[in-house]
């Protein structure tokens, strides 16, 4: 090693470590702008509108065909009640065809493939939006569809929270979409109107910003 | 109780009432403190002299090491949001605001935590490892001043004692490795016999050099002759102290463990080196000693370079310095100073933690090549090249440009 390869390599190292740490230090002074942490119970990520969660039975318009239980691949759908019979069972829920005394999903057991959607002839279950779901006992992980007892009140109203949070975040993207299409349009415009006034492209776009 | 009261020097009673309650510096007696108060009083202290002594001794001791304790809990914090922040995370956000308090639960999840020594550890090395590693740093705080006069004890000698006793925590690092009879503690334990050996050496020279241009051992007086405007902090005062404050730096890094040096407790590699088997409240120490050093060893860069207490601007350091000022003046000025000197070791803690999460570990054969291939002969020629300039121009301040145009 010469004395030049010495000095240069001491140089070049010091030139790379200030670089890097001009980098760590740019992303610590905007640590706002570039942390992609969720704090999840409090606030929530888009949930995708296809997404497989807890489910729903719409009771009404139930008939009791057992064709979800039929097609569940591990069996975790349990129906019990009468089909077309007029008197209500002790505990029961009367549908429009039939009459439900019980009709449990176990979650220790449910993959949530969406499978028992597929056939239900009145479309009434479905997997909604809802993913977390606990309990302390895992009896309790049986959610009965009928009576919704396994849910709190509590848990009630923090689905509906999780519902409207959900909605808003879908308004919010909806919203920032359009706004993007408004300014490409504004652009477009302004492109197309005469080339003297190329700021006329910044008042155009304004209007859309204010009313956010 | 006998042989202490003779160690005691005869007359000390006298000395505390006759000096008052502070020096010329500002500095703090608490034992004169004491006398004063009962004498206002006019009460007569009820115990020997060896007592009082023995009693401003605990205080003092249990002042740094709450101050210790205070500052692990805010360094703590800071790494992991420091480090969070650079790898786009939040960091802990749940215990008290942005996460302030959670290291207090941390600390206390620690104390309660199972206290555990392994069937085949050498178990009287095993318990002694900690406290001599933590005593090791706790007594480096001796000499180390916090504020203008606040200090535990000026040594005359004081560098050379934090240099000194810097050894003993090798001492105990290697006591706790070999105690665990674990083959990734004892590797941890040889390389940091390894690197803290080595690292010692630059560290030393730049400590001579400074020694050289300030005149004094004694951190107080290093830090006096640092007083006036900002071209007089000692980093300034020429390009070879420059290069030897950024040398005392990475050295320091290595002297406590720091990343990019880590290989005596890296994670990736050796579980955590020295204290893999270390639980509960002992690893507790170990992770305070580790805090503690990060503080000292930048509190005594900012003594020796960065003008210890000094803002370096006259108009603010002088506040509560003229005979003439009112004790609320004096008191103002006096925890100003306390407090820019230790927001100046905080910031260079800081420094510490940004190269800690920005560069990789080194190998340890490059560690090697780094201190004695690159920084000792650099800190030996940078020792001649400021002494020599220290001889010719007789100590100009900030390469001697100010003095050029009149400036003080």
């Amino acid at each position: 090693m010469t004395v030049g390869q010495y000095f240069s390599d001491i140089i070049r190292v010091a030139r790379s470590i200030a670089i890097g740490m001009g980098i760590t230090l740019r992303y610590f002074i905007h640590w706002k702008k570039n942390t992609i942490t969720i704090q999840y119970p409090r606030e929530r990520d888009l949930i995708p509108p296809r997404h497989r969660g807890i489910h729903y039975l719409e009771t009404e318009k139930c008939v009791m065909c057992w064709k979800c239980s039929d097609i569940c691949p591990v069996d975790c759908i349990y129906i019990e009640g009468t089909r077309g019979a007029d008197g209500v069972l002790k505990g029961g829920y009367r549908g429009q065809k039939a009459t439900l005394s019980k009709f449990t999903i176990d979650y220790t057991v449910c993959i949530f493939c969406g499978l028992c959607e597929e056939p239900c002839p009145p479309k009434c279950i479905f997997l909604g939006p809802e993913f977390d779901y606990n309990a302390t006992d895992r009896t309790m992980m049986e959610k009965n569809l009928l009576t919704d007892e396994v849910f709190t009140e509590e848990d009630d109203r923090f689905v509906e929270w999780a519902r409207g949070e959900n909605d808003r975040l879908v308004a919010e993207k909806k919203k920032a979409a359009d706004e993007e299409k408004a300014k490409a349009a504004a652009a477009k415009a302004a492109g197309v109107a005469p080339a003297a006034k190329p700021a006329a492209a910044a008042p155009a776009a304004k209007p859309p910003e204010a009313s956010s | 109780m006998t042989l202490l009261a003779q160690a005691v020097p005869p007359g000390a009673v006298d000395i505390a009432r006759a000096r008052g309650t502070h020096d010329a510096q500002g500095g703090l007696y608490l034992e004169s403190w004491i006398y004063q108060g009962l004498d206002a009083l006019g009460l007569e202290f009820p115990f020997e002299e060896w007592v009082l002594i023995a009693v401003t001794l605990l205080v003092v001791c249990g002042l740094v090491f709450g101050f210790i304790n205070l500052f692990a809990l805010f360094a703590v914090w800071l790494e992991r949001k420091v480090s969070a922040h650079m790898q786009c995370r939040l960091g802990p956000m749940e215990v008290g605001p942005h996460g302030l308090l959670q290291t207090l639960a941390d600390g206390i999840k620690l104390t309660v935590k199972e206290d555990i020594i392994p069937r085949v550890a050498d178990k009287p090395l095993f318990i002694l490892a900690p406290i001599i590693v933590f005593t090791g740093i706790l007594i480096r705080f001796v000499p180390l001043p916090f504020g203008q006069g606040l200090v535990a004890s000026d040594l005359d000698l004081g560098l050379f004692f934090v240099a000194a006793v810097g050894s003993v925590e090798v001492i105990g690092v290697i006591m706790a490795g070999w105690a665990s009879n674990n083959k990734w503690s004892l590797f941890g334990t040889i390389r940091t016999a390894t690197q803290m050996v080595s690292y010692e050496i630059p560290i030393g020279i730049a400590f001579v050099a400074v020694i050289v241009c300030a005149g004094s051992f004694s951190l107080m007086e290093i830090v006096n002759v640092q007083q006036g405007w900002f071209w007089h902090w000692l980093v300034f005062r020429n390009p070879f102290l420059l290069i030897l404050s950024l040398i005392y730096l990475i050295a320091s890094l290595a002297e406590c463990k720091r990343a990019p040096f880590d290989l005596p407790e890296a994670e990736s590699e050796l579980v955590s080196g020295f204290h893999t088997e270390y639980a509960g409240m002992r690893f507790a120490l170990f992770f305070l000693a580790e805090y503690a050093a990060m503080y000292l060893v930048s509190a005594v860069a900012v003594v020796l370079f960065f003008g210890g207490w000094w803002t370096g601007i006259p108009a603010i350091d002088d506040i509560g310095l003229a005979a003439d000022d009112s004790a609320l003046t004096v008191m103002v000025g006096f925890l100003v100073k306390a407090g820019v000197f230790v927001t100046k070791a905080v910031f260079l803690v800081f420094i510490q933690m940004w190269v800690r999460w920005t560069l990789p570990r080194v190998r340890l054969d490059q560690m090697m090549h780094i201190c004695w291939k690159v920084l000792l002969p650099i800190s030996l020629v940078c020792l001649v090249g400021s002494t020599l300039w220290e001889l010719m121009t007789g100590g100009g301040a900030f390469f001697g440009i100010p003095a050029l145009f009149g400036f003080r």
